[in-house]
């Protein structure tokens, strides 16, 4: 999967252990199924907070942030949050056309997705 | 349905691409290559980068639906025309829908948004689709440098 690169990680902080997924190079149709099962597993694994770092991702397209919406209906349903984290201006301007920015909160930095 | 006329997009243009077209390329897995043959020509048409993002943003979409809907492969063509850049993608699918992208999908719809951020990045949108397959031709307007995307000129220093 060259297009795309993933890595999880849970991180400890202050307040509860988060789940971070970062996702690097381009996420379209070609590898939203391995996304998908990516988040699958984690939302699975019901975490408070699974926050997606989205800073070295440079392309999204809509399978991907299907993927992606569907995780944080899982998520609503557990009772967790799925936030988004330091999107480059081309995925913004796409989550804002979408009105997915209005479903799931978008943050600057990871910092600022996982404080308080 | 024979001789009955029926409420679909238009029949596909008769001309073809033009024959000077600075890319003609058949895809059919490697978006990220009709992606960077996008951007490339998008970038050295004098397009701003947020329009250049938009435009690969627009042509990505079109080209998944190839992936998603048939079993062959596409063409993107891309063109210049007097104050714009064009990019075409054909393909063997066939889109029924008139409106196809035309409305807003509900955000937390999970499948849809394609065509409708086609339509809402790109300045113009040719969609013409009957049985032997689809092209839809996205239209960027070019600006001259000094102007906005909203056409006022910009302040000088």
């Amino acid at each position: 999967m060259d297009l795309l690169n993933t890595s999880v990680a849970t991180v400890e902080s202050d307040s509860e252990p988060y789940t971070l997924v970062v996702l690097a190079g381009e996420a379209d149709v070609t590898n939203s199924g391995a996304l998908r099962e990516l988040l699958d597993s984690e939302v699975d694994k019901q975490p408070r907070t699974l926050v997606i770092d989205l800073s070295e991702l440079r392309f999204m397209d809509s399978s991907a942030l299907h993927v992606i919406l569907r995780a944080n209906r899982t998520m609503d349903r557990q009772g967790g949050v799925l936030a988004l984290a330091s999107p480059r201006d081309p995925v913004a301007k796409m989550l804002r056309l979408t009105a997915a920015d209005q479903l799931l909160p978008v943050y600057a930095t990871v910092a600022e997705a996982t404080a308080g | 349905m024979t001789g009955q006329e029926r409420a679909a997009p238009s029949r596909r243009p008769d001309a073809p691409p033009p024959a000077d077209a600075l890319v003609s390329h058949t895809y059919r897995a490697d978006l990220a290559k009709v992606r960077a043959l996008v951007l490339q020509q998008a970038r050295s048409a004098g397009l701003t980068e947020g329009r250049a993002n938009d435009l690969v943003l627009a042509v990505s979409e079109v080209a998944a639906n190839t992936l998603r809907h048939t079993k062959s492969s596409g063409t993107l063509a891309i063109w210049q025309a007097r104050d714009e850049i064009v990019c075409e993608i054909q393909d063997e699918g066939t889109i029924t829908d008139p409106l196809a992208g035309q409305r807003r999908p509900p955000a937390d719809a999970t499948g849809g948004h394609g065509l409708w951020l086609v339509h809402q990045v790109c300045d113009r949108v040719e969609l013409r689709s009957d049985e032997a397959g689809t092209s839809i031709r996205m239209h960027m307007t070019i600006q001259p440098p000094g102007l906005s995307a909203d056409g006022s000129a910009t302040a000088c220093d």
